[in-house]
């Protein structure tokens, strides 16, 4: 019963908290995320996101609605550049869906699911920014100096935080 | 019927990715000629930017307290070489008042109103960066409303760090010269050699490996040795003249071996800013 739950409410504050907070961790260990090398990016909305399909069991969350709000926002306000995030979102969304159909979620199927949609999310996002000529980062030194980081970064942020947000699902359901 | 599901969902993807290149290719013209974003995307941006806030001051205030204990420790070491350098440097702002000063006098004489070397400056805190690994933006917290304008350089400590990419009411994007897109970091610069002659050219490009900056196709015959100064030249209007850029790290022939090319340590760390300024010119 989501219209009658706590998470009509909860799920939005909840989603638009880590889209700030991926911001400001960001600019807060930017020394650290942002070195020459390697560069790790959080992205602690696909967690929320991916967490919500997890945790959804017979809930019916309208996630990809939620999802394509949190990508207008991420395109505008961050990057700039319209018409990426939106769409890669709620593909995230979708896609783990789909999995979750055929494998039962817990801790370990989780991790390897958010693995996917980690990869998928940076893969995407770096094809489009190609197209559209915002870098001229070569294909290798993405996977080397970008997607290995930020896959090692968030499956941490995944380890750390699942608990956690699976206890704020429980008592906003 | 499972056929047309499926050729259904094909459809939908097929529109999908059109609307999207459609999407980004009108945002990136936008960005490119439009000195403001349109009105709609200014008002959201500036709505997100004000509840932004609510969750990034705690944040950068946390990192503020941590990083003062963090400095304490090696304080004393600090002291003890800057208090060497303060004598040196009373004298040195004594004179550059003066200076300062002789040569207002000296352009009211010619009435001289403007020069390229004049600007006033906006300070702006660091709201919040971009994650992304090839847009190097942060948001400040200073808009079109406190009289920030596209395209305008922005410093931080003593080197140039960037300039306005998106002017928002009450905040903007910075894109760093850090970032390597094609219109980031072109920068008008002007390299002052030790035997006085000076070289102009135009920044090209940021080196990640080597945290250098780029500056390519010089053709000229003076020697440009290690250490010499870098500074924007203030040619093509919007920068002014003198902004420090960095120092040369290494001069070296071209990847095509006609003309040769600078790599320049920048003065300032680029991956940590929290306060910056937007230098204004006045036109």
């Amino acid at each position: 019963m989501y219209r009658l739950s706590k998470m009509r409410f909860g799920f939005p504050i909840g989603l638009f908290l880590m889209l700030f907070l991926d911001g400001s961790i960001s600019q807060v260990f930017s020394v650290q995320m942002f070195s020459a090398s390697s560069v790790m990016i959080s992205h602690l909305v696909v967690l929320w996101l991916v967490c919500g399909v997890l945790f959804e069991e017979n809930m019916a969350m309208p996630l990809a609605k939620w999802a394509a709000v949190a990508g207008v926002v991420f395109d505008l306000y961050y990057t700039g550049i319209f018409g990426v995030y939106v769409f890669v979102f709620p593909l995230v969304v979708y896609l783990t869906r789909q999995i979750v159909k055929y494998i039962s979620p817990n801790f370990l199927s989780g991790l390897l699911i958010y693995f996917i949609d980690i990869t998928i999310v940076e893969a995407m996002s770096f094809i489009a920014s190609r197209a559209v000529h915002m870098t001229s980062m070569s294909g290798s030194s993405f996977l080397v100096n970008t997607l290995g980081p930020t896959l090692a970064l968030n499956l941490a942020m995944f380890v750390v935080l699942y608990f956690p947000i699976r206890a704020v699902y429980n008592w906003l359901k | 019927m499972q056929k047309f599901s499926f050729n259904r969902r094909l459809v939908i993807i097929i529109v999908c990715l059109i609307v999207s290149f459609a999407l980004m290719t009108v945002s990136v013209a936008i960005r490119n000629k439009k000195s403001t974003p349109p009105l709609i995307q200014q008002f959201g941006n500036d709505i997100v930017g004000l509840t932004d806030r609510v969750v990034a001051l705690p944040a950068n205030g946390l990192r503020g307290s941590v990083s003062s204990i963090s400095e304490l420790l090696n304080t004393y070491q600090e002291n003890q070489q800057l208090k060497k350098q303060v004598s040196e440097l009373a004298q040195t702002k004594v004179r550059d008042q003066t200076l300062a000063k002789e040569n207002k006098q000296l352009k009211t004489q010619i009435k001289l109103n403007d020069s390229l070397t004049d600007y006033t400056a906006i300070s702006a805190a660091v709201i919040t960066r971009t994650p992304s690994s090839w847009q190097n933006q942060v948001v400040i917290n200073k808009g079109s409303s406190a009289g920030v304008v596209k395209n305008m350089p922005v410093m931080s400590g003593s080197g140039l760090v960037g300039r306005v990419s998106e002017v928002n009411k009450t905040n903007a994007k910075v894109e760093l010269i850090t970032d390597n897109n094609d219109s980031a970091n072109r920068f008008a610069v002007t390299v002052s050699t030790k035997s006085g002659k000076t070289v102009n050219g135009v920044l090209s490009g940021y080196k990640a490996a080597t945290g250098q900056i780029t500056m390519d196709n010089l053709t000229t015959k003076a020697k440009i040795s290690k250490g010499d100064k870098v500074i924007t030249s203030g040619l093509g209007g919007v920068t002014p003249k003198g902004l420090y850029v960095g120092t040369v790290a290494k001069s070296a022939g071209s990847d095509y071996g006609l003309s040769t090319k600078l790599y320049i340590t920048p003065a300032t760390d680029l991956s940590d800013l929290n306060i910056v300024t937007v230098a204004v010119t006045k036109q």
